[in-house]
C-alpha cells in the first residue's frame, strides 16, 4: 500500500492545476445550477481526481457513453430542454467533466482547457460583479498554467529541476505582458451593439425590486435590502430630497388584497396620450444606471420630459423598457420637477375609482365622515392626512400581519404599518370619497455618496405612495407616510428618511457609522466597474474616444477609423514586445556571489585609491591594504580569509557566503586617509 | 517509437515525396520544408531560420475566441469581451514565447558511435542558448524517427542523443535534425531544421547463425609459443620488480640465492582467417553479415584474427582497435567514398 503522499507525489502537476482552473470556474455556478447536476459534475472531478491520485481506473469507452447519456437524461429531467442559459451551463459543466474522464494525450487536455475557458464566460452571464470578474481572472490564470505544465512536458532528458510554481510563473508573467494588449483591444475593439440573434429566454432569473403588484408585506420585505437599485448622477445640484420620488409602476385596481395594474399584463403598454403641462422651471438632467432587476420599469423622477432609447410612456406615465432589464442599463433623463398640468385634463375613467365590494366596510364609513368634515374634495386630501396624523399611527418595518380585511384592520386595529399600507389605505379612503385615486410604487429619496458626486438608491428605498386626480389641478402627489410624526417612527434609519432633523447621523454609533463609509468606498469602486467594464457599449465608447481624439485635433471617429487605430498600436506594441523579447543581446552567465560580493569590496577599495594588480590575489592584496588601512586591518583579513576559503576549500560552506556579503557590506565605501600616511 | 504513426500519417504523400521536394527547392521554399543541407561550423538558429505556424490546436483555439467574441457581442457582456480580448493578447504572446523558445540556439552535432545494422543509432548533440534563459521542450527528432525531448535549464549546456534506426550499412550522412518546439501553449509549432557534415558508420548486422568457420583455418602461429599469456608453461627467466609474487618460482627460490619468474605462454596459440570466399554460398550481404558474427565471437573468445574481403587483408591480431577496423572494412564494403558535403 502506498501512502497518500507518495501517491500525491507521483501527481502529474499540469493535471492538479488543470482540476484547480475548473473548480474555481465552476465555485459561482454551484450556488445556481440544481444540486443534482453539482453532485454529478463533482462525482466527475473526483473521479479524476481519484485517478491522479491511482486509486481509481478511467471508465471503458462504453461507460463514458453511458455516463453521457445519463447526463443529458439528468439535464433534460432537471430542465425539460438542452438549450437556454442554465440547461447550457449544465451540459457544459457535465461535458467537462465526462472530458475529464477522457483525457489522455495533450490534445484533449487543450481541449479540457479550451472548455474550461468557455465555462468562466457563462458565468459572466449571471453575474457581472467585481469579485467575480477578478475570481474569473484567478481561473484564467490557473487555466493557462495548467496548459504551460503540460507542453513543459511531463518527462525530460534534462538537467536541472524546475520547481513546481514555475509554470505559474510564467503563466503569471504572460497575462501580465497580455494585460496592456488586452486594454487596448477592450477600449478600441469596436462594440457592435448585439444581440445577433433572439436569445432563448428560459426566464429562469428571479426578478428583483419592485413588482408590478402590492400587497401588505410586499415592499416591508424589501426594507432590509441594502443592495444597489440604480445610482444617479445629476448634472447641476439636486433637487431637494422632499422631490426625489422616483416613480415605477402605477398600480390602479385593487381587488380586497392585492394592487395591481392590468395595463401591465399586455405584451405592450397602451400608450398614455401626453398631457399637457407647463413646466415652472428649468428641467433637471441626470442619468440614472438600473441594475438588473428582470422587469420592464425604468424608473425617473417626476415629470418625465423625455423617454429613453427603447422605452415608451404608459398611459399611467409609467416608463416601460421594450425588453426586461437584464443588464446594467444606463439612460438619460430629463424631468420637471415643478410643473402644473393644462387645465384641459379631462377626469380620469373608472378605473381611478374602482373599489371590490364588500371590503372596508368601516373605511367607507370614515371616508364619508371625513368628507363630511372637509366639505370638499380639495380639502378631504388635508383631511385625511390630519386623520393619520392625530390617531396613533406607527411606521414600522415589521408590520403585524393583516389576515382579515387588510384596511379595515390597519385603519382601526393594528395602525402600525409600513408605506405600503399607508398608500394602500389612503388610495382606498380617496376612491371611498369619490376622488380618483391611484397607488404608486418606486424609490424614493437616496442617498448621497460622500465620496464622490451620485446618488444611491437602494431596494431600502423602496416606497409606496398615491396620486389624486383633483378637478382643476389633475394628478396630485400626497406622500401619507410624511405625515407620521418622527416619533413614531421605529426604526432609526427611517426617520433620517422621513423627517430629516429630528434626529442626526451623530446619533448612531460610530461601528454603523464606519460600516457606512465603508459601504459608500465600495460603492464608489462598484461604481466605476460598471462605468468602465460593464457598461462601455457602443455609446459610451463613441463618446469616450471622441473625447481623446478632439484632442489630437481628430473631428469624428467611426468604427473603421477605431480598428486602424487598434491594428496600429496592437501592431506597435507586439513590436516592442518581439524586440523585447527576441532581441535580447547575450547574457552573462549568472555571475556567482562569492565573485560579486569581492569584486565589489575590490570597487570600495578602487574608489578608497588603492587598485587591486591584474594579477595580485587576494591575500597578497590583503597585506598590501592591511599597511595603508592598519585601522580596517581586522575587516580585510576576514575578507580574504573567507574569500581564501569559499574558493579553495574542498567544501565551501554557504554560511561563509553569508559572512562574506555582510563583511564587504559592513566595509566602509570611501576611507580616508589619515594625513599621517605620507 | 512514439512518432511511428508520423510515416503512416504520411503515407499517401510518400510517393509524391521526391517530385514535391524538388519542386519546392526550384520554389525557393526548400529551406522551409527540408533546411539548408550540411553546415559546418556550429549552427546558430537566428530569425532566418526558425519557422513558426499555428498547430491543430492554435486553428481550435481561435474558434474558441470566435466563439466567445460572438457570445461577448450577443449577450452585450462586456466581461465576456475581456475575458476573449485577454485570451486573444495570450494567444498573441504565445506566438513570440514560442519563437523565443528556439531562437538563439547554438546547436553542435557530434559524430555518433557505429553501430550494427537494425540498432538504433545515438547521434550526440550539444545545445546551448546563450541569450535565453531557458527553453523548454524542444523536440529533436530525425524525420521519421523517434524523437527526443529536452530542455535547456538556465543557460546549461546540455548534451542530448538524438535516436536514429538504422537500416542499411555503410557510412551515411547523418540526416538533418528536425528541432521544434509547441512550448509553452500549443498553439504554435516552431521549427528549424539543422545539420553538420557528420557520418554515421553502420556495421552489417551480425548473422543470427551461429556456424563456426572451419577448423582448418586455425593456423597453428609461429610465435605462438613465445607469447605471453596464461595458459601453458613456457619456461623461467631471472627476476624483475614488478613481477607477479604468484608466478616466483618459490622451489627454485630455495635451491639457489637468485629469483626466477615462471613464464607462460599466448592462451591459444592459432590464428584464424576470417575469409570472403569461405561463404560462396551465400550473398554478399549475408556473406557480410556471417563475417560480421565471426568477427564479434573471435573477439569474444580472444582469438587472433585476421580478415579477407576481396580487395582487403586485414593481418590477424587482436583487441577492440582491431575488431573496429575489421567491421569498418565490413560496413564499407563496395562502397564509394562519398563526398562529405553532399551527403
Amino acid at each position: 500500500m502506498k501512502t497518500l503522499t507518495q501517491r500525491l507525489r507521483r501527481v502529474t502537476t499540469a493535471n492538479l492545476w488543470l482540476l484547480a482552473g475548473l473548480l474555481v470556474a465552476l465555485l459561482p455556478h454551484l450556488q445556481r445550477i440544481p444540486l443534482i447536476i453539482s453532485a454529478t459534475a463533482a462525482l466527475l472531478l473526483g473521479w479524476r481526481m481519484g485517478h491522479e491520485l491511482q486509486y481509481l481506473r478511467l471508465p471503458s469507452w462504453p461507460l463514458r457513453w453511458l455516463l453521457a447519456l445519463l447526463a443529458a437524461i439528468i439535464i433534460y429531467g432537471t430542465f425539460h430542454s438542452l438549450v437556454g442559459r442554465q440547461a447550457g451551463v449544465a451540459l457544459l459543466i457535465l461535458l467537462l467533466g465526462l472530458k475529464l474522464l477522457e483525457m489522455n494525450d495533450q490534445r484533449d487536455f487543450s481541449m479540457a482547457c479550451y472548455l474550461g475557458f468557455f465555462l468562466i464566460s457563462t458565468v459572466f452571464l449571471f453575474t457581472q460583479s467585481i469579485l467575480i470578474g477578478l475570481f474569473m481572472f484567478l481561473a484564467t490564470t490557473l487555466l493557462l498554467t495548467a496548459l504551460i505544465a503540460r507542453y513543459r512536458g511531463p518527462e525530460y532528458v534534462g538537467r536541472g529541476h524546475l520547481s513546481e510554481h514555475a509554470s505559474l510563473d510564467k503563466a503569471g508573467l504572460m497575462v501580465l505582458q497580455a494585460l496592456p494588449l488586452t486594454i487596448l483591444l477592450f477600449v478600441l475593439f469596436p462594440r457592435i451593439p448585439g444581440p445577433l440573434w433572439q436569445l432563448p429566454n428560459d426566464g429562469s432569473s428571479a426578478k428583483t425590486g419592485i413588482s408590478d403588484s402590492m400587497s401588505p408585506g410586499m415592499i416591508s420585505q424589501l426594507s432590509n435590502d441594502n443592495s444597489i437599485a440604480f445610482r444617479v448622477l445629476f448634472d447641476r445640484a439636486p433637487p431637494p430630497p422632499a422631490q426625489l420620488y422616483w416613480r415605477g409602476p402605477v398600480l390602479t385596481v385593487f381587488d380586497g388584497r392585492t394592487w395591481f395594474n392590468p395595463n401591465h399584463d399586455k405584451p405592450w403598454p397602451k400608450v398614455g396620450r401626453r398631457s399637457r403641462y407647463r413646466a415652472l422651471n428649468a428641467p433637471v438632467s441626470y442619468t440614472v444606471t438600473l441594475e438588473p432587476h428582470q422587469q420592464r420599469w425604468l424608473f425617473a423622477l417626476d415629470l418625465p420630459a423625455m423617454l429613453p432609447v427603447g422605452s415608451s410612456l404608459s398611459s399611467d406615465y409609467e416608463i416601460i423598457a421594450r425588453n426586461n432589464v437584464e443588464q446594467l442599463r444606463r439612460y438619460d433623463m430629463q424631468s420637471y420637477p415643478y410643473y402644473t398640468l393644462a387645465q384641459t385634463e379631462v377626469p380620469p375613467e373608472r378605473p381611478y375609482l374602482q373599489l371590490p365590494a364588500g371590503v372596508g366596510p368601516q373605511a367607507h364609513v370614515l371616508a364619508r365622515e371625513l368628507l363630511a368634515q372637509a366639505g370638499s374634495k380639495a380639502a378631504m386630501v388635508e383631511q385625511v392626512l390630519q386623520f393619520f396624523r392625530q390617531q396613533p399611527f406607527y411606521y414600522t418595518r415589521q408590520p403585524p400581519l393583516l389576515l382579515g380585511d387588510p384596511i379595515d384592520e390597519f385603519l382601526f386595529d393594528s395602525q402600525r404599518g409600513y408605506c405600503e399600507h399607508y398608500a394602500a389605505s389612503f388610495v382606498f379612503l380617496m376612491r371611498a370619497a369619490g376622488i380618483p385615486a391611484r397607488v404608486v410604487t418606486g424609490y424614493r429619496g437616496g442617498e448621497m455618496n460622500p465620496l464622490s458626486d451620485y446618488f444611491m438608491v437602494r431596494q431600502s428605498d423602496a416606497h409606496a405612495w398615491a396620486e389624486v386626480w383633483l378637478g382643476g389641478k389633475g394628478w396630485q402627489r400626497v406622500d401619507p407616510t410624511t405625515v407620521i410624526p418622527a416619533s413614531r417612527i421605529e426604526n432609526q434609519l427611517d426617520r433620517l428618511r422621513f423627517s430629516p432633523g429630528s434626529t442626526s447621523l451623530s446619533s448612531l454609533s460610530w461601528t454603523s457609522l464606519a460600516w457606512r463609509q465603508l459601504g459608500f468606498n465600495w460603492d464608489r469602486v462598484n461604481r466605476a466597474w460598471n462605468q468602465w467594464m460593464i457598461n462601455y457599449n457602443n455609446r459610451r465608447q463613441q463618446d469616450f474616444l471622441q473625447k481623446i481624439m478632439s484632442r489630437f485635433g481628430f473631428s469624428d471617429i467611426d468604427w473603421q477609423t477605431m480598428l486602424l487605430t487598434l491594428l496600429l498600436f496592437l501592431f506597435v506594441i507586439l513590436a516592442v514586445y518581439a524586440w523585447w523579447l527576441l532581441q535580447r543581446s547575450e547574457r552573462k552567465r549568472p555571475q556567482d556571489p562569492v565573485q560579486r560580493s569581492y569584486t565589489h569590496y575590490c570597487h570600495k577599495l578602487a574608489r578608497s585609491g588603492l587598485a587591486r594588480n591584474v594579477a595580485e590575489g587576494a591575500w597578497d592584496f590583503a597585506q598590501r591594504t592591511q599597511q595603508h588601512f592598519p585601522e580596517h586591518g581586522k575587516a580585510i583579513i576576514e575578507i580574504a580569509h573567507l574569500y581564501n576559503r569559499l574558493r579553495y576549500a574542498p567544501w565551501p560552506r554557504q554560511e561563509d557566503v553569508h559572512r562574506l556579503q555582510k563583511a564587504v557590506r559592513h566595509f566602509p565605501g570611501r576611507i580616508k586617509r589619515p594625513q599621517s600616511s605620507q | 517509437m512514439a512518432t511511428a504513426p508520423h510515416s503512416i500519417r504520411n503515407f499517401p504523400w510518400r510517393i509524391l515525396h521526391w517530385p514535391v521536394q524538388l519542386g519546392l527547392t526550384k520554389l525557393g521554399l526548400g529551406r522551409f520544408f527540408y533546411g539548408q543541407g550540411p553546415e559546418p561550423g556550429p549552427i546558430i538558429l537566428t530569425s532566418r531560420r526558425v519557422y513558426i505556424l499555428p498547430t491543430r490546436m492554435g486553428l481550435s483555439y481561435a474558434l474558441l475566441l470566435l466563439i466567445l467574441l460572438l457570445s461577448a457581442i450577443n449577450y452585450n457582456n462586456n466581461l465576456t469581451y475581456a475575458l476573449s480580448f485577454l485570451l486573444t493578447s495570450i494567444g498573441l504572446l504565445a506566438m513570440l514565447h514560442s519563437y523565443r523558445n528556439l531562437l538563439h540556439l547554438q546547436i553542435n552535432i557530434g559524430t555518433p558511435k557505429a553501430v550494427f545494422c537494425g540498432d538504433y543509432a545515438q547521434v550526440p548533440i550539444t545545445l546551448e542558448n546563450r541569450r535565453q534563459p531557458s527553453s523548454y521542450a524542444i523536440s529533436l527528432q530525425i524525420p521519421e524517427q523517434p524523437a527526443a525531448t529536452v530542455q535547456i535549464v538556465q543557460q546549461q549546456p546540455l548534451e542530448a542523443a538524438v535516436p536514429m534506426c538504422t537500416t542499411q550499412r555503410g557510412r551515411h550522412a547523418v540526416p538533418r535534425i528536425h528541432i521544434s518546439s509547441v512550448f509553452p501553449l500549443g498553439l504554435f509549432r516552431v521549427w528549424a531544421h539543422a545539420q553538420q557534415p557528420r557520418y554515421q558508420l553502420v556495421y552489417p548486422a551480425p548473422d543470427q547463425h551461429p556456424a563456426r568457420p572451419h577448423q582448418s583455418n586455425y593456423q597453428a602461429s609461429l610465435a605462438g609459443d613465445r607469447g605471453r599469456g596464461a595458459d601453458d608453461f613456457a619456461g623461467l627467466r631471472s627476476y624483475h620488480p614488478g613481477d607477479s609474487l604468484r608466478h616466483i618460482h618459490w622451489k627454485a627460490a630455495a635451491r639457489s640465492e637468485t629469483l626466477y619468474t615462471k613464464e607462460f605462454g599466448g592462451d591459444r596459440c592459432e590464428e584464424l582467417w576470417l575469409d570472403w570466399d569461405q561463404l560462396p554460398q551465400l550473398d554478399t550481404e549475408a556473406r557480410l553479415s556471417r563475417l560480421t558474427r565471426w568477427v564479434l565471437d573471435a573477439s569474444r573468445t580472444q582469438l587472433r584474427y585476421g580478415l579477407r574481403l576481396p580487395g582487403t587483408r586485414i593481418v590477424p591480431s587482436t583487441g577492440p582497435e582491431h575488431q573496429r577496423c575489421c567491421l569498418k572494412a565490413l560496413a564499407l564494403f563496395n562502397q564509394q567514398p562519398s563526398d562529405p558535403m553532399r551527403p
